[in-house]
């Protein structure tokens, strides 16, 4: 594991905007190009905390610590020129945007990473749309919906894998796209990320899961296991099946003491 | 049958209606030479005047009119045509009339259609409609000319939908309507393609009053796409129109109002839909110009299984004002209505709805509805919403509702973590709210008329907050 780091978080602290308490206390996290992380850690710990502070989420004020992509800076930088430097958060509770349909988002985020003037190839569009969706088994039709709206909880964990699979990122971060997600669909969704990890072998992924059994599709390379804003543990898939096992009761009483 | 084109560049009365007999069309308009007009409507002017001269013009200690303040938005005392002391109409003058390039472009961008009026300062310029529906006895002309030869406008405006005694601008333009649309389609016609109206107001000046007309005989199908464009005037000045629709039994009757006029302008207009039975009678009114828009627009369901759907949407910045004064008659038992109007608002623009459903008595198992949502863009935009109700029946389904809110900071988060900037992302939430109802209604031309002016305003209005 010669490589540098892909995403490289060091010493983070951050918490809501004007608010006293910090969320995160310090987290240190590295992820090198083609790895795959898991997160665990109890309700309330921090985890999409993490994830939304790298994605840039407004609310957020850092008060400690850096996090780069690739040796640059993203705290600097707005939501979407993360984006395009090639961060994607899967979202643990997606929003939607009414009388938005999934293909002309999908669409007008391809356009805005092209340079002014260049024009987005709508039959490429379509194209692409179609062969992602049927990657993740999906009825083509679903691309006409409106965005997250009036969808079940497993369609819009379903959406978010889609909108990953069409917008290619070099570092995905998964918040919990697993809960929600019925046994078939599961395996639909782990497929299409470990074909995403194929497509793309420098793709890394940070899945925040509660759960082992998502694991077992994909598999990961370090499991961490965060607790009140801190990563307390990381290990190989066997801290996974340990914490299944005995859940997070030794950590509490560590805290305690 | 292919698109009727209407010449560009110059076109004038004269010139079109050569051209149109020799295509077989329907006798065009010739506002230039027009008699003067019949007896019986020089009484009537005469008798709108004297209501109009007894009604004061509205003032916010009217409820209809409290969040509209009309001496500080219009100059009311030079408002109306010059030495209307008494009632004296001019028809245009003949001679060659260019069309502008906004009209021009706007037609451009139209579907097929299959009739089209252009109207100039309150004045028909041009009818074209398609031979074989004229064959069919379809009648689309100028309302002053159809005064004088169609016997159901005389009668229909003896009684009017919108009379005078409705209040000042109703009883204004009842005497002092220079001109208009007429439009008939006989029992069991079907119109597919829709008839278009093109108004432009061409400078600052008096007030034009114009009038639309529409009959739908029983089990008919018609839709008229109005578009009132005008440069950006020096001098507030006043457009106004009084629309009566009729949907006879099973008729159905679309209405679509584009208001893309410019900075100055001020448009009023009084609508009434009268639906009988078993008829569908659907209206949708844009606000996107100008800088005042007040609508006041009456549905009227008068027999069992009429339905009315009443769509709304405007986009203000500036501090562009629109006022929208909705009813919902519901005098027949068993007819439905649905009214959804939105509003994104930027700049300092105002919004206000006031909107009531009357359930008259005896009007049981009446469905009628009533939405107003309202977006704000930014601090000094104001939305103000008033729905009510008033149920004289028990066995009714009725709802209203109105929001007022601003853009959802998760949404806009939503779409950047893909990728969006901030504008991008502002504008795709809002085309997306707005979207709604043009879903509703979908004409395709329309949609993407108001699509691309919204985009544009919201372009404009961001830009200047960069770098102001
Ligand atoms: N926007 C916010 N406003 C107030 N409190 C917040 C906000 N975001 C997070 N918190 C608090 O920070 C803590 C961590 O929340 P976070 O959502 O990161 O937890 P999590 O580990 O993802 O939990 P879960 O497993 O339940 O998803 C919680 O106590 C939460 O209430
Ligand atoms: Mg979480």
């Amino acid at each position: 594991m010669g490589k540098s780091p892909l995403l490289s978080v060091t010493g983070l602290s951050a918490r809501v905007a004007d608010e006293e308490i910090d969320i995160l206390r310090g987290v240190d996290l590295a992820i090198r190009p083609g790895e795959t992380h898991a997160i665990m850690g109890p309700n309330g710990s921090g985890k999409s905390t993490l994830a939304k502070v790298v994605a840039g989420h407004p609310t957020y004020e850092t008060t400690g610590g850096s996090v780069a992509l690739r040796g640059e800076d993203l705290l600097e930088m707005e939501p979407d020129e993360r984006s395009q430097a090639g961060v994607f958060m899967a979202f643990q509770y997606p929003i939607a945007i009414p009388g938005v349909s999934i293909a002309n988002f999908l669409r007008t985020a391809l356009q805005a990473r092209l340079e002014d003037g260049e024009e987005l190839d709508l039959f490429d569009f379509q194209e692409l749309l179609m062969e992602r969706m049927e990657l993740l088994e999906m009825d083509p039709a679903f691309a006409q919906r409106p965005v997250n709206d009036g969808f079940s909880g497993g369609e819009k964990k379903r959406n978010e894998i889609l909108q990953m699979a069409v917008l290619k990122p070099a570092l995905a971060l998964m918040d919990e796209t697993d809960s929600g997600l019925d046994i078939d669909a599961l395996r639909v969704v782990a497929h299409g990320v470990n074909r995403l990890r194929e497509e793309n072998p420098e793709m890394a992924v940070l899945l925040i899961t509660h759960y082992q059994r998502i694991l077992n599709h994909v598999i990961p390379d370090v499991v961490h296991v965060m607790y009140r804003g801190r990563i307390v543990e990381s290990g190989g898939p066997e801290v996974a099946m340990e914490l299944e096992a005995r859940g997070y009761e030794e950590y509490r009483k560590a805290h305690v003491a | 049958m292919s698109r009727i084109a209407t010449s560009p560049g110059a076109a004038s009365a004269e010139a079109i209606a050569p051209e149109t007999e020799r295509r077989g069309m329907a006798p065009a308009a010739q506002t230039g030479n027009l008699a003067p007009d019949p007896e019986w409507l020089t009484r009537r002017r005469a008798e709108a005047w004297a209501i109009q001269r007894a009604t004061p013009f509205p003032s916010t200690r009217s409820e209809e009119w409290r969040y509209t303040d009309l001496a500080r938005i219009l100059p009311l005392d030079d408002l109306l045509p010059r030495g209307s002391g008494r009632p004296r109409v001019d028809g245009a003058r003949g001679g060659a009339v260019h069309l502008p390039e906004s009209v021009r472009c706007a037609i451009a961008r139209d579907d097929d259609c299959a009739g089209r009026v252009i109207e100039m300062n309150g004045a028909v310029v041009s009818v074209e409609l398609d031979p074989e529906l004229a064959s069919r006895g379809v009648v689309l002309d100028s309302l002053r000319r159809a005064a004088h030869t169609d016997p159901r406008v005389r009668a229909h405006l003896a009684t009017e939908a919108v009379p005078a005694t409705d209040g000042k601008f109703p009883a204004l333009n009842a005497a002092l309507w220079t001109d208009g649309v007429f439009l008939r389609v006989p029992r069991n016609v079907d119109i597919e393609r829709p008839i278009r109206l093109n108004r432009w107001i061409s400078r600052s000046g008096p007030a034009t009053f114009s009038r639309i007309l529409v009959l739908a005989e029983e089990h008919s199908r018609v839709s008229l796409v109005e578009e009132i464009q005008s440069p950006d005037l020096d001098r507030a000045t006043l457009a106004h129109a009084a629309v009566e629709l009729y949907a006879r039994g099973g008729a159905r009757v679309r209405y679509l109002s584009l208001q893309r006029l410019g900075h100055g302008a001020a448009w009023i207009a009084n609508q009434r839909t009268l639906a009988e039975a078993d008829s569908t009678l659907d209206t949708l009114n844009v606000a996107l110009g100008g800088s005042f828009h007040r609508v006041d627009l009456n549905a009227r369901l008068l027999g069992a299984g009429a339905n009315s759907d009443m769509l709304g949407l405007y986009f203000g910045d500036e501090d562009q004002h629109f006022d929208f004064n909705t009813s919902q008659d519901h005098v027949a038992p068993h007819a439905r209505s649905d009214l959804l109007y939105k509003g994104a608002l930027d700049g300092a623009a105002r919004g206000v709805f006031r909107g009531i459903i009357r359930v008259h008595e005896g009007a049981q198992r009446t469905d009628a509805y009533q939405t107003n949502r309202n977006l704000l863009l930014s601090e000094g935009a104001v939305a103000t919403s008033l729905p009510n109700l008033e149920i004289g029946a028990d066995d009714v389904r009725c709802s209203h509702g109105a929001t007022v809110g601003q853009l959802d900071a998760e949404a806009l988060f939503y779409l950047m973590s893909r990728g969006m900037s901030r504008e991008r992302a502002e504008r795709l939430v809002v085309t997306g709210f707005l979207g709604e109802v043009l879903g509703r209604l979908p004409f395709a031309d329309v949609t993407g008329k108001v699509t691309r002016e919204i985009e544009t305003k919201l372009r404009a209005t961001r830009t200047l907050r960069k770098t102001g």
